[in-house]
């Protein structure tokens, strides 16, 4: 019931869209280079998934944002927990770490293509550093964050630090470390789409580019819409394994 | 008898408003085996005195010396269960993989009353029944010693008795020292082999109870007990930053 009343007011908020783009074009308000027709949009849509180009450009796509995830979760995971188990290295790379967040990785694209070139590198460096700092925050919130009075208990058991921090610390931080994800994963989209509009052949960004300087603006929006469905499907996805993981636990069980 | 022996003991805390003298040369011995229960007003230093014991806080001055390697086990003021684990896993917190044993677990969680419950987590449980898991996973570590702060205040009088009866029973079967921290007169006449006073920052009396057990502590020996213990906790004693 509840989930059915959820559903209704987004499905009407998207048909209100439609239409309005529809009766837009109908009333011929714009040249339809600008804005192409809904029907023309669908049918290149049709078009694409029968030549199977949009599936390749998806794969493609997928591939970089989950390689350079996979290692932005990992070197955050890793320099967290270093900062956790060795607390007085953190001024050495606290500052260098605070200074490059606020550096836009695409403005690094230019140095990125002169060092690593046009290739998979460049592309998945620039993801790296758009996924790693919102993770990278939330991880060691999460680990920080853990309460000093269950690593009191831990002590009290004698644990040494490697159990307190897989016993304690770790799960403590779960709720932390997944919206880190969440949040990366979000970023990392954002990055593929616009490393590939600079130096690509193939991706989602790269057919945007590539439409538009074919005057094809059907494509393009196929194109957002495609960026945007997957993006929010992939986010679903992460959402469903984090309550696969920790079940109702993120919710309820954490103070 | 060999025993913990505390010497000298101080303990301050910086405040904004200056240093609090907390503990001011504590020298007390616990002697294998006994229970210590320590009585005091409310903010007197018995927790801060427990986290000296227990190694959680850095004395000032003085010392603590153990006899060997002591296994120590802490109940703390509040239950402190990890919210993401269950009852069960809750209870075998302390113990290593491989001493981990499900008959064992059974047996302490019907000791503590928590049957049926073993798969519920923390904050499924009422304050005694997690205060009562607290206790259960102390006792599961097997410790050689003991220390407990206040473990069975939000018990109900009946649940409280056979806690107690419990705890005699492990230390008779364990011989465990205790260090306990209470309240409660009746608790402490209860359970003591020896009952400290802590008073300005130092132990300001201390009384030695009959061996025997169970004690009936209406008996005429325990109520001259109690009269002392409550006329010497009535002298003013407040310890105020300085
Ligand atoms: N970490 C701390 N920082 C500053 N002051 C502290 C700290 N811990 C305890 N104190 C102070 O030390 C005094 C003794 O505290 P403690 O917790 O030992 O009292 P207590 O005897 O256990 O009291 P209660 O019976 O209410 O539990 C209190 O005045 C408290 O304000
Ligand atoms: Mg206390």
């Amino acid at each position: 019931m509840k989930k059915k009343n959820k559903w209704v007011p987004a499905l009407i908020g998207i048909a209100a869209i439609f239409a309005a783009w529809y009766f837009v074009c109908w009333a011929g308000i714009f040249n339809s280079y600008v804005l192409p027709s809904p029907q023309k949009v669908w049918a290149t849509f049709l078009k694409m998934l029968k030549t199977g180009e949009v599936f390749r450009d998806i794969a493609i796509s997928f591939g970089r944002v989950l390689r350079g995830f996979g290692i932005a979760f990992l070197l955050a995971f890793v320099i967290a927990a270093f900062r956790i188990f060795f607390p007085k290295s953190e001024p050495y790379y606290e500052y260098l770490i605070q200074f490059f967040r606020n550096v836009p990785p695409l403005s690094l694209i230019p140095l990125l293509i002169l060092w690593c070139g046009i290739g998979e590198t460049t592309k998945t460096v620039i993801i790296v550093l758009a996924s790693f700092f919102p993770m990278y925050l939330s991880i060691v919130k999460g680990f920080t964050g853990c309460d000093r009075k269950l690593l009191e208990v831990a002590r009290s058991f004698s644990y040494s630090p490697m159990r307190t921090f897989v016993r304690v610390i770790l799960p403590s931080a779960v709720p932390d470390i997944l919206v880190g994800m969440r949040t990366s994963l979000g970023y990392s989209w954002r990055a593929i789409i616009g490393a590939e509009m600079v130096a690509a052949s193939t991706g989602l960004g790269h057919m945007i580019l590539f439409a538009q300087q074919m005057s094809r603006t059907d494509k393009v929006i196929v194109g957002i819409f495609v960026i945007g469905t997957v993006g929010y499907g992939t986010d679903r996805l992460l959402g469903l394994l984090i309550r696969c993981f920790v079940g109702g636990t993120a919710q309820n069980g954490w103070n | 008898m060999a025993g913990i022996e505390i010497r000298g003991l101080t303990k301050s805390y910086k405040m904004e408003s200056g240093t609090l003298q907390v503990l001011r040369g504590i020298e007390l011995t616990l002697p294998e085996g006994e229970i210590t229960v320590v009585l005091g007003k409310s903010g007197c230093g018995k927790t801060t005195l427990l986290r000296l014991v227990g190694g959680l806080e850095e004395p000032e001055n003085g010392e603590i010396r153990f006899p060997g390697e002591q296994k120590t086990a802490f109940v703390f003021q509040e239950p402190r269960l990890m919210p993401w684990l269950n009852v069960r896993d809750n209870i075998e917190f302390g113990q290593k993989k491989n001493q981990r044993n499900r008959e064992d677990t059974a047996r302490i969680i019907h000791t503590v009353g928590l049957d049926g419950f073993e798969k519920s987590k923390p904050h499924q449980l009422s304050g005694g029944m997690q205060q009562r898991t607290a206790l259960a996973r102390a006792l599961a570590y097997r410790p050689s010693f003991i220390m407990m702060d206040e473990p069975f205040a939000a018990l109900d009088h009946f649940t409280r008795e056979s806690m107690q009866q419990e705890l005699l029973r492990v230390r008779r079967e364990t011989d465990a020292s205790i260090l306990f921290v209470t309240h409660s007169i009746d608790e402490a006449l209860t359970l003591a082999d020896r009952i400290i006073l802590i008073s300005e920052g130092v132990v300001s009396a201390e009384y030695r109870l009959p061996q025997k057990q169970p004690r009936d502590i209406l008996c005429d020996e325990l109520i001259a007990v109690r009269r002392a213990i409550v006329s010497a906790l009535e002298k003013p004693n407040d310890s105020t930053p300085v």
